[in-house]
């Protein structure tokens, strides 16, 4: 899958999660960019991307993303 | 030596005339060298024999940082997980061995002597651990977050040991984060003039909230909690009620001014409050009271626990809220009453967790005439009745006492009483107005930045009212902070 594939499903699952249809991810996009991005919906995040792409992250994975481009490197080495 | 005491103004005027002495000033090293050297001293002072130990920690995780770090750089994850798991087994053991051993132990002599066996059991004379909470989970959240790539390690000793042991916050928090901090300790800091006077506001507000409001409030509530068989059932609920302004007025004061002394020395310090009065329910509430603390459980604790039950939604949630918030009640102490504590609020989040609420963080609006709307005000004053009801746990001595407690308010007497004087009232007002009016501000007394600099008139004026009510006003027996024991 390209790159820029995952950023458009990406960008579709934060805009239903996070409620938010002015998303627009980019690799250096962090939780402190966008206001409906917290430690919770973060955990809601998570179990649709795993589900959207069919793959489980690791919490040692997840918890040393520092940005989105660190999440779509570990969705693109599956 | 508490922040608002004679002796400490006389510390503080020492390490501010050397710290800006030309000379050192110019220099982050020497700065942080002599930090350093009276950040020992004031711990020393009031916990001398917990200074080896400080040290030795301190020595003890700035290795362990260095070494996640080189393991991580080769990718080796494996040894470098090693090295952060040997760091929190450290700091939960310190914490354990100070806050928690007298209470496991009293616990299981208890449970013996109950099934008949008969065991006397002599407590250990433990040290009192000033600052042991503190510094221990800077010290955990040093090594997590190197092994988690978020921060590097710091340049040197000096910077980590001054960072653990900065007098302005090792005795009480805010609990600072080493990526936010550390890089602090890296240039010196010349004299700015607008900070410290941003820091002298600060420091100002701070001791009227504690001196004039809390400590005034808490004749009444330490009355309460300690002697409730002998008060009226009005008395009891007026506690209740006094209670999370004393609480917050008391900490949110010595907050104020550790984080005013910091800014006179140049630097900012992670916020704890965010006007928590104006909390229209718990979660809420816990995203606005002791942030630091809060923030530091939701990123060790809660995030790791949440990602594990990932797969049971809401439930998942409710789990790791739950241990969550019986971690931080018994992060306060050894006491069932702190479980307990986290248990009634973890309960209060049942409703939000299920309803889909939590985490939908809703702004506050206001309505024309600039106040909050209907709905939001009495959610407001429900949630600060909930709080009050959680502190008749919170600061129990055993459950049993809190639920005679409550027992007491259905069978004691509706004698009339003003418990507190028409003074305290109308700053208790003055407090919960401004914490309205200035909401979108860090304290109420911070001037707005267009004023920067240019000190008006007005502002003067304001500033010698308050000192005057603290003079006035004030209580100045040997009052402690709630949170110094913690």
């Amino acid at each position: 899958m390209e790159r820029n594939e995952i950023y458009d499903k990406l960008n579709e699952i934060f805009r239903d999660i996070l409620d938010n249809d002015e998303i627009e991810l980019q690799d250096e996009t962090t939780a402190n960019d966008i206001e409906e991005w917290t430690s919770l919906t973060h955990i809601q995040l998570i179990v649709e991307i795993e589900k959207a792409f069919n793959l489980r992250f690791t919490s040692e994975e997840i918890l040393e993303w520092k940005n989105v481009g660190e999440m779509v490197d570990s969705i693109l080495a599956r | 030596m508490v922040v608002n005491s004679f002796s400490f103004l006389l510390f503080f005027i020492v390490v501010f005339t050397v710290y800006y002495m030309p000379g050192i000033r110019q220099h982050a090293v020497r700065q942080n060298a002599w930090l350093l050297l009276t950040s020992y001293f004031f711990y020393s002072f009031v916990a001398w024999k917990m200074l080896p130990i400080l040290l030795g920690v301190t020595i003890v995780f700035y290795w362990l940082g260095a070494q996640i770090k080189k393991e991580m750089d080769i990718n080796n994850r494996k040894k470098a997980s090693r090295y952060m798991r040997i760091g929190i087994v450290i700091g939960i053991g310190l914490l354990l061995y100070f806050k928690y051993l007298n209470f496991f132990a009293e616990s299981v002599a208890s449970l013996f002597n109950q099934i008949g066996l008969s065991v006397s059991w002599s407590t250990l004379n433990i040290i009192l651990p000033v600052g042991v909470s503190f510094f221990t989970f800077k010290l955990i959240s040093y090594v997590v977050e190197i092994k988690r790539k978020k921060t590097a390690p710091a340049e040197n000793f000096l910077e980590f040991a001054t960072y653990i042991s900065f007098f302005p916050t090792i005795s009480s928090g805010p609990i600072d984060r080493p990526n936010t901090f550390l890089v602090q300790l890296r240039n010196a800091h010349l004299f700015d003039y607008s900070k410290a006077f941003d820091g002298c506001q600060q420091i100002l507000w701070g001791i009227f909230t504690k001196v004039v409001i809390a400590d005034n409030l808490a004749s009444v509530t330490s009355i309460a909690w300690s002697d409730y068989q002998d008060q009226s059932s009005t008395f009891l609920i007026f506690a209740i009620l006094l209670s999370p302004i004393q609480v917050y007025a008391d900490f949110d004061g010595y907050t104020n001014m550790a984080i005013g002394v910091g800014k006179i020395l140049g630097f900012d310090i992670t916020k704890n409050f965010d006007h928590p009065l104006l909390a229209r329910n718990v979660s809420e509430y816990w995203n606005r009271w002791h942030i630091s603390l809060t923030s530091w459980i939701t990123d060790y604790v809660f995030t790791p626990l949440c990602l594990k039950f990932r797969d049971y939604a809401y439930h998942g949630i409710m789990m790791a809220i739950t241990a969550n918030l019986i971690l931080i009640g018994l992060w306060h102490g050894a006491n069932w009453t702190y479980a307990v504590f986290g248990i009634f609020h973890s309960i209060l989040f049942i409703p939000i967790i299920y309803s889909g609420e939590l985490g939908k963080n809703r702004k506050i609006k206001e309505n024309k005439y600039g106040l909050p709307l209907v709905k939001d005000f009495f959610r407001m004053i429900l949630t600060y009745i909930i709080i009050g009801i959680g502190h008749i746990i919170f600061f129990a001595k055993d459950t049993y006492s809190a639920f005679e407690y409550i027992h007491h308010i259905f069978t004691g007497s509706w004698e009339f009483v003003r418990p507190i004087g028409f003074s305290t009232i109308a700053f208790m007002l003055l407090l919960i107005v401004l914490e309205w009016t200035t909401r979108k501000k860090e304290y109420a007394l911070q001037i707005h930045k267009r004023f920067t600099g240019k000190r008006t008139w007005m502002m003067l004026a304001i500033d010698y009212l308050i000192i005057a009510a603290i003079i006035w006003f004030g209580t100045f027996e040997n009052s402690q902070f709630i949170y110094f024991q913690f």
